[in-house]
């Protein structure tokens, strides 16, 4: 879907128009921003071309206005595969030149969390405009660091969060905001998957390179790597930011390859109402799939399969329709002599009303990205900052904000506590409502 | 085989008939409309369902009418 495409995909629903007041970060994808950068290139360089950058690349391939001019690898295989796309691209192993290197006037990070902070710190200090991936930062203290640098030297920084930029969220938020679902009394989040997380290696000396996920050394394992974007569904759709958080994480399947992080992981965030948002995350399972699924006083929206089931009984036939049921359910029903004081409540069964029409939806088995989630137009807006420089709205804080949940869950579960946000930890945070 | 005969007065009858089951089956709408809470305008709207409801009160009608008829010619005989 390209920028074109999305906004019809908004304004076929009415998101048109008012997208921009509740949404102001997608300013970059209406027709005026993109006459304003017609013509011009946004030069890019690429730290990290394994899977999620050569995913990036895929995208990348099909912008116009981006002209990759660097990449950057310190495994040879990965940034050899990269260059097959660009066989002009100055090629580096070492990410500090690629950040020497003047004609590269943006860089997009997509290496393993541990090293996010310390290359977007690097690249906003040399003057460039940065796109990393999620989660922000290895640490609560560094993604502080992180934000207070982007503060400091401006410039543009924007974070993987690409459910912001996902059409489905753009609707079923505004609809949420919109009072559609009633009061929010809950958001619920899960991805299970049924595989080993695992990349294959080609020597025993790169397993934790390339499998850094696996080790706490290099990564928060589930909290960094899923969690955080659907966190960050939790404080869009409740205006909000969580209060406290407290959690369990175990290694329960895969526990005979060396790995350290958890395997399963279940989280509560409760916000300043009392609402509370649930994380669960088993990877030795994948019956439920993934799902975000905000709960209302009034109706539910499930924001992967784009769908809105109201707690309203569907609406009914007519008055002879509903006669005639009846009649037929009073002649076929078997009578009743005795029954059981409760009877277990299973899910509705209303089948729900899509929120938009050809809605694209992602399993979250890949562990590179997926079609349609969001991922282009998030990094065509970022194409668009570093030719205009500037900083899209309110996503910075979102990401930032997604970050440091994610890793406090991490820590919640670590310590066995109830945990909340330090004070010192705290940024302005205007929520997106 | 014999030439059978529809009076007017037969034919004016199951008219009546027809007329009646009709007026019935809107009766029907009505009622479901109101406890049903639903538009008046369904009173239009499901004229469809009011025809085969006729249809159907015909039917029966004329079920009841035959068995009625057999009956008494079974019990004239005896």
């Amino acid at each position: 879907m390209n920028r074109k495409e999305f906004l019809a995909d908004c304004g076929a629903k009415g998101l048109a128009g008012v997208a921009l007041s509740l949404f102001p970060w997608l300013e970059s994808c209406t027709p005026k921003a993109q006459q304003e950068i017609k013509g011009e290139k946004a030069r890019i360089g690429i730290i990290g071309t394994g899977s999620r950058g050569l995913f990036h690349i895929k995208n990348l391939l099909q912008m116009p206005e981006v002209e990759v001019v660097a990449l950057c690898d310190d495994y040879r295989p990965h940034l050899e595969d990269a260059a097959q796309y660009f066989p002009k691209a100055k090629l580096y192993d070492d990410y500090h030149r690629l950040l020497e290197d003047s004609e590269v006037k943006g860089v997009i990070i997509a290496t393993p969390l541990y090293l996010h902070g310390r290359m977007t710190i690097d690249a906003l200090e040399a003057g460039k405009r940065v796109f990393c991936e999620k989660s922000m930062a290895f640490t609560l203290d560094e993604a502080l660091e992180v934000y207070k640098c982007r503060e400091r030297v401006g410039g543009v920084l924007l974070i993987g969060q690409q459910r912001l930029f996902d059409p489905k969220y753009v609707k079923a938020m505004q609809m949420i905001h919109e009072g559609k679902i009633g009061k929010v009394v809950g958001v619920r989040n899960y991805w299970y998957r049924n595989n080993d997380w695992r990349r294959e290696v080609p020597s025993p000396e790169l397993e934790r390179r390339i499998n850094w996920r696996l080790y706490s050394e290099y990564s928060r394992g589930l909290m960094t790597e899923l969690a955080c974007h659907q966190l960050q569904n939790g404080s869009w759709a409740m205006g909000m930011l969580p209060e406290k958080v407290m959690g369990s994480g175990s290694l329960i399947h895969w526990n005979k390859d060396g790995r350290d992080v958890y395997d399963t992981v279940c989280a509560i965030f409760t916000y300043p109402n009392g609402v509370n948002m649930t994380f669960e995350s088993i990877i030795s399972n994948k019956h439920f799939g993934m799902g975000e699924q905000i709960l209302g006083s009034e109706g539910t929206i499930d924001l992967v399969t784009a769908m809105h089931y109201t707690d309203e009984p569907a609406p009914k036939g007519s008055g002879m329709h509903q006669l005639v049921e009846q009649i037929e359910n009073g002649l076929m029903s078997n009578s009743v002599f005795a029954g059981t004081s409760w009877a277990t409540e299973t899910s509705a069964l209303a089948p729900g009303l899509p929120i938009m029409q050809n809605v694209k939806v992602v399993s979250g088995e890949s562990s590179v990205g997926a079609e349609a989630d969001g991922s282009k137009e998030l990094i065509e807006a970022f194409a668009h900052a570093v030719i205009t420089g500037k900083q899209p709205d309110k996503v910075l804080e979102e990401s930032y904000y997604a970050t440091q949940f994610a890793l406090l869950a991490d820590k919640a579960m670590k310590e066995g506590a109830i945990l909340t946000l330090d004070e010192k930890y705290k940024i302005p945070y205007e929520p997106l409502k | 085989m014999k030439d059978s005969i529809i009076t007017a007065a037969m034919k004016r009858r199951e008219m009546l008939i027809l007329l009646v089951c009709f007026v019935v089956a809107n009766v029907v709408n009505w009622c479901a409309i109101v406890k049903f809470e639903r538009p008046w305008w369904e009173i239009f709207s499901q004229i469809g369902y009011v025809v085969v409801t006729t249809l159907i009160l015909y039917g029966l009608m004329l079920i009841l009418r035959i068995a009625w008829h057999l009956f008494m010619r079974l019990a004239g005989k005896k």
